[in-house]
């Protein structure tokens, strides 16, 4: 999808779906293998494992205590794909023409201005994440569980160093807020047909299936 | 002892980089601009990226270890102390050789970058490997201790040693020259002859190469002795 307003305004939709019930999730699963093209990232999948496996963890112990376990980890797991779908499909600079597209030249701008860093700092924590590991790989063979902690330790100073650097970067060269930004989109029809069918799991996710079909009153 | 690259390609996009070549015992330098590659042949030679295609060989090598540009991304200790036991390696002794007795207790993430630099070369240099893979290592040291590094690398009697840098200045004694350039490694050869091919020489070389006053190596000590020939 390449319209960051209709892959925002998707995942906004696709993500209330998800939560509001299970069918809704499963739909919007559905949607998901049609229209975010899974193939194309099956590498960078593989980092939703750890968010699944905590999500499956506390699906288990809500089943075994009050219920409702099976349903909040289906809910769960088709919010985490649509939001995998959109990091994966994000291009630099697409919040900042999003920011300012539906906020204007002054909140907007600010606002897609902190989702980029937000989005940079998130890919720069990836790879600091990948590098952590090799470090591991060398003094002990393999990063274990007990290494999560340390490890999320020095991503997040790491993070906290470089936000600080950017910071005063963007005040030296006299940075107040706001800016000027001059948003260009490209909506194919492919993109247009994508977000009628994230309408439709809306929909579906809202409405009881029995309503769809009429023999069954 | 040597290690094999065999028709190597790494892909990413529209960058590539291929690699070919036969890494014997003594001190490589691998030489190329910014984004060249440098990093990813480093951390391919070290076992640590798997080439899209070909295959990464060796002979005899029983251990090796990579010493990353940034030394932040060797950290896994709470503490200095901590830091240098999950090097296997005693505190008080590389404590002592980096320059930091006395601060077992304090952060890596508190150290200077360069501090935390000389930390990880002395706990990577404290051991023998057969293949030492060193990736920027000058970077963040001041001259003192570029040129205490050098003089720790010359005296590496055995096994291969790999520098991946952009240093101009200081250098230990090497035998041979790459260049990776527009996503190739290139066998610039061995010194002195290498230093007619070499593309990424320090302007002190370029000059005495003009000159025709060829340095029999580019340690500090043969460049000043070639300079002290004009």
């Amino acid at each position: 999808m390449q319209d960051i307003r209709l892959r925002t305004g998707c995942a906004f939709l696709l993500s209330l779906a998800a939560f509001a019930s299970v069918p809704g999730a499963i739909a919007v699963s559905v949607w998901w293998i049609i229209f975010a093209r899974p193939w194309r990232h099956l590498r960078s999948l593989r980092m939703l494992i750890p968010a699944v496996m905590l999500v499956a963890f506390f699906g288990i112990v809500l089943e075994f205590t009050g219920g409702g376990g099976v349903s909040y980890g289906v809910r769960m797991f088709a919010i985490i794909l649509i939001g995998a779908w959109i990091y994966n499909e994000y291009r630099p600079g697409e919040f900042l023409h999003l920011g300012t597209w539906l906020l204007g030249n002054t909140t907007g701008f600010d606002l897609g201005m902190i989702a980029e860093t937000g989005m940079q700092s998130l890919d720069l924590m990836v790879s600091d994440l990948g590098r952590i590991r090799q470090a591991y790989v060398i003094k002990t063979g393999r990063m274990g569980f007990r290494n999560f902690v340390p490890a999320g330790r020095i991503l997040i100073h790491g993070a906290l160093r470089r936000a600080d650097e950017t910071a005063e970067l963007m005040a030296v060269r006299g940075f107040r807020g706001g800016g000027s930004g001059c948003p260009v989109f490209v909506t194919p029809v492919s993109d247009i047909i994508a977000a009628v069918a994230a309408v439709c799991m809306g929909i579906i996710a809202v409405v009881p299936v029995s309503e769809f079909f009429i023999l069954y009153h | 002892m040597n290690v094999r690259l065999s028709g190597t390609i790494v892909n990413r996009g529209n960058w590539s980089l291929f690699a070919d070549g036969v890494f014997d015992e003594g001190i490589h330098l691998v030489c190329g601009d910014v984004g060249s590659g440098k990093s990813t042949l480093a951390l391919m030679m070290a076992g640590l990226l798997h080439p899209d295609t070909g295959t990464i060989g060796n002979s005899s090598i029983r251990s090796h270890i990579i010493s990353f540009q940034f030394p932040e991304f060797h950290i896994t200790g709470q503490d200095l102390a901590e830091e240098c036991r999950s090097w296997n390696l005693d505190p008080a002794v590389i404590l002592d050789a980096a320059g930091l007795a006395g601060r077992e207790q304090t952060s890596p993430l508190d150290l200077s970058r360069g501090e935390l630099k000389r930390l990880v070369l002395s706990c990577i240099l404290a051991r023998e490997y057969d293949l030492l893979v060193l990736d920027e290592p000058f970077s963040s040291l001041d001259c003192f201790e570029k040129a205490r590094l050098c003089s720790i690398l010359s005296e590496r009697r055995n096994g291969i040693t790999v520098i991946f840098t952009h240093e101009q200045s200081w250098f230990p004694r090497i035998d041979r020259i790459w260049e990776i350039e527009q996503g190739v490694l290139h066998d610039r050869g061995g010194l002195p002859d290498a230093v007619f091919r070499w593309k990424h020489a320090p302007a002190i070389v370029k000059d005495l190469v003009g000159k025709g006053k060829i340095p029999a190596n580019v340690s500090r000590a043969d460049l000043l002795e070639a300079v002290c020939r004009i």
